[in-house]
């Protein structure tokens, strides 16, 4: 059940957009779709949430084959949009009845939302006339509104202040817990990290890496070292013939093959009778494995 | 077929709501009401009141003038006659202004002489000669009755050539006004292209603003072009209707009764006449809505809508000036292709419906071919509508589009 995408694929003209690319959703969750841009993100998603015709392979959706008047989705694309001069209510209302909403159901669901995410005191106004991130949000009602069973979210984050960012986390959680399927899709590796089980990174549309994120971590070894000293420990460092990653004042970065190394390096440090306020043995984050698998630096 | 009535719908209530479609509705009532005003200012200026003061001290018509008030009131003189004072009495008058203008009579062996009395001879200043024709013709009658003629047969002796009726001899039935005809083509032609270029500019609105990712997500792209052309086709229906009645209330409310009605005859059109508009009026409008729909999906930014649209123009320019030069020549052969070619139908057959021109055969002709145009049009368009409304970047070329 849920959502099943198999060997799919895609070109438009010569050019291949998605190439064979398999995943699945099984359960309510968030599903971290990555990749830099043109990698075949947007074509995915258009052609999971049925925009654009597929050339090969299956998209299924409870067992039954994806089309756009059977299926109850949600989307936010990357790129915001809504009516700059068209009253809140009135937009909202027309995309929630675009969705099969009855009037009063549409009222109740964007009166609930518009509270929810703090903006219910513009419900009346333009759009024009709201700051970019309350645009944000009103754009996420217009793909929550429908209460749908699956959301692809593009970006969600963009542009917000950090309260802002905090109260749309927690709107995606609930959305989550209440058991919706949410795709997300975002170059914030931090917050992919925050909500993703599972994820998919496209290059040149195809698949580089795929699976569960915590098990993809796990095949990594700890490969980096990060180091706080009362003094200038940089020389002792480079007798041990260790790379300094980063350095800020006394704050570094070391590049490790293995735990031993930092061991070793502590304990030159305790020797020379080197304060240590910090040393934490790091694996690589999400965004290092990103910039591994798609090549770019 | 819901979400269809919902695009309609929120269609008709965005363009209703906008502040340019309400300052320019205004405008069109402001110069309609201003418009239907201006022969009354006309009229008020040259035929003001005035007084006039005819001078019959000789009693040369014997209290037959008494009525010529009543006679003449649509002339815009105020007469009063004057049995009684002097000559210099009512030079004094005028001089005092008391009184703006005299006539005097005075009558000779050669008949009636008449000396017109005004102050000063300014740029504006007539002779009253509608006053001393009434007066000439009373003049005439009162010597007739003397000579013994019956007063019933005066009016046969005074009747002027007006009763001219015009009989066309031609075995076609050609409309009594052309020029009237020409200008409900031209009407017709820009009804459609304004309300169809709305269509272009809503769409365009849609995709720069990227409103467009989340509606095609909610419904079919077929719905929303068919929505926004029929939409925007109501509303031009509803401000075209709205147009003629503020102008059938003007008329009413500021011209004089004859005027209006002869007007009304001019403008008579026949039940089938005002049909066959109706149904270009729709047809025109689709053809040319779907063509913009088109146009305004392949473009990115606002500033490109123009340059766009600019084939769509040429086509309804060309259309137009084909049906339009033709009309000088109705019954030309390049009027009858104009009646059949769809880009120039709409504004062409009606005209030769009107004239008489076109035969049922060619009328169902016309209307089938613009009908099927439409079919093939409508397809095309939501196909690339459908490709090019989630294209931003680079222009694709309508092949492409078309490919995927």
């Amino acid at each position: 059940m849920g959502l099943k995408v198999q060997n799919v694929s895609k070109t438009f003209g010569e050019k291949i957009a998605v190439d064979n690319i398999s995943f699945e959703m099984d359960k309510p969750g968030v599903f971290g779709l990555l990749g830099t841009n043109g990698a075949g993100k947007s074509t995915t998603i258009r052609m999971i949430l049925g925009i654009i015709k597929k050339d090969k392979g299956n998209i299924t959706w409870n067992g039954k084959e994806v089309e756009r008047k059977y299926v109850n989705f949600g989307y936010l694309p990357e790129e915001r949009g809504i009516y700059p001069k068209i009253k809140i209510y009135d937009q909202l209302m027309y995309l929630a009845k675009l969705k099969g909403m009855k009037k009063k159901e549409a009222e109740e669901s964007m009166n609930f939302w518009l509270k929810r995410l703090e903006v219910e005191e513009y419900k009346n106004m333009t759009a024009e006339k709201l700051s970019k991130g309350n645009q944000q949000k009103i754009q996420f009602i217009t793909s929550v509104i429908h209460n749908p069973e699956l959301l692809v979210i593009d970006e969600p984050f963009s542009g917000l202040d950090p309260i802002n960012t905090e109260l749309l986390k927690s709107a995606i959680l609930e959305l989550v817990q209440k058991g919706t399927y949410i795709i997300m899709s975002s170059h914030q590796m931090a917050s992919i990290e925050e909500f993703c089980t599972d994820i998919l990174i496209l290059n040149k549309g195809k698949t580089v890496l795929q699976g569960n994120l915590k098990d993809i971590k796990d095949t990594y070894k700890a490969n980096k070292l990060e180091l706080i000293t009362k003094v200038n420990v940089e020389k002792q460092i480079n007798e041990l013939g260790l790379t300094i990653l980063r350095q800020l004042d006394k704050h570094y970065e070391v590049q490790i093959n293995d735990e031993n190394q930092a061991q070793a390096l502590l304990k030159k440090l305790v020797v020379e009778n080197i304060e240590v306020e910090k040393m934490e043995i790091k694996k690589p984050s999400l965004n290092d494995i990103f910039i591994e698998k798609v090549g770019e630096k | 077929m819901k979400s269809l009535f919902t695009v309609i719908g929120f269609t008709i209530k965005d363009m209703v709501k906008r502040k340019s479609f309400i300052i320019s509705n205004l405008i069109i009532f402001l110069i309609i009401i201003v418009g239907f005003n201006v022969p009354n200012w006309i009229s008020g200026e040259s035929f003001k009141t005035e007084k006039l003061t005819i001078l019959d001290n000789e009693n040369i018509f014997e209290g037959k003038l008494d009525n010529l008030n009543e006679e003449l009131s649509n002339l815009g003189y105020e007469i009063e006659v004057d049995k009684t004072s002097t000559i210099e009495e009512i030079q004094n008058k005028i001089k005092n202004e008391e009184i703006p203008s005299a006539l005097m009579l005075t009558q000779n062996e050669n008949g009636l002489s008449y000396e017109y009395l005004v102050d000063g001879m300014g740029l504006t200043t007539t002779v009253p000669t509608d006053v001393i024709s009434a007066i000439q013709l009373t003049y005439q009658n009162i010597q007739l009755a003397k000579l013994g003629i019956p007063e019933e047969n005066l009016p046969k002796i005074n009747s002027e050539a007006n009763n001219i009726k015009v009989t066309s001899l031609s075995s076609e039935e050609q409309g009594s006004n052309i020029f009237i005809m020409m200008l409900l083509s031209i009407v017709l032609f820009y009804a459609i292209y304004f309300y169809a270029y709305q269509v272009s500019t809503a769409i365009t609105i849609e995709k720069t603003s990227r409103i467009i990712e989340t509606l095609v997500t909610s419904t079919s792209p077929r719905i929303i072009v068919l929505g926004k052309t029929i939409g925007i086709g109501i509303v031009g229906i509803m401000q075209t209707l709205l147009t003629i009645l503020v102008a059938v209330i003007c008329a009413k409310a500021f011209l004089a009764p004859e005027m209006v009605s002869s007007i009304f005859e001019m403008m008579k059109l026949s039940p089938e006449v005002i049909v066959v508009i109706a149904i270009y009026y729709l047809l025109g409008y689709s053809l040319y809505a779907l063509l913009y729909a088109l146009t305004g999906s392949t473009v990115s930014k606002p500033e490109e809508v123009q340059s766009a649209n600019g084939p769509v123009a040429i086509l309804a320019v060309i259309g137009f000036y084909l049906s339009y030069f033709t009309m000088m020549n109705p019954s030309s052969n390049l009027n009858e292709i104009a009646a059949l070619v769809p880009i120039s139908s709409p504004f062409c057959m009606p005209f030769r419906v009107m004239m008489g021109l076109s035969s049922m055969n060619e009328l169902v002709m016309s209307i089938m071919i613009l009908i099927i145009t439409i079919i093939l049009v409508a397809k095309i368009s939501i196909k690339i509508y459908s490709s090019a409304i989630l294209n931003y970047g680079e222009k694709i070329s309508i092949k492409k589009l078309l490919k995927q």
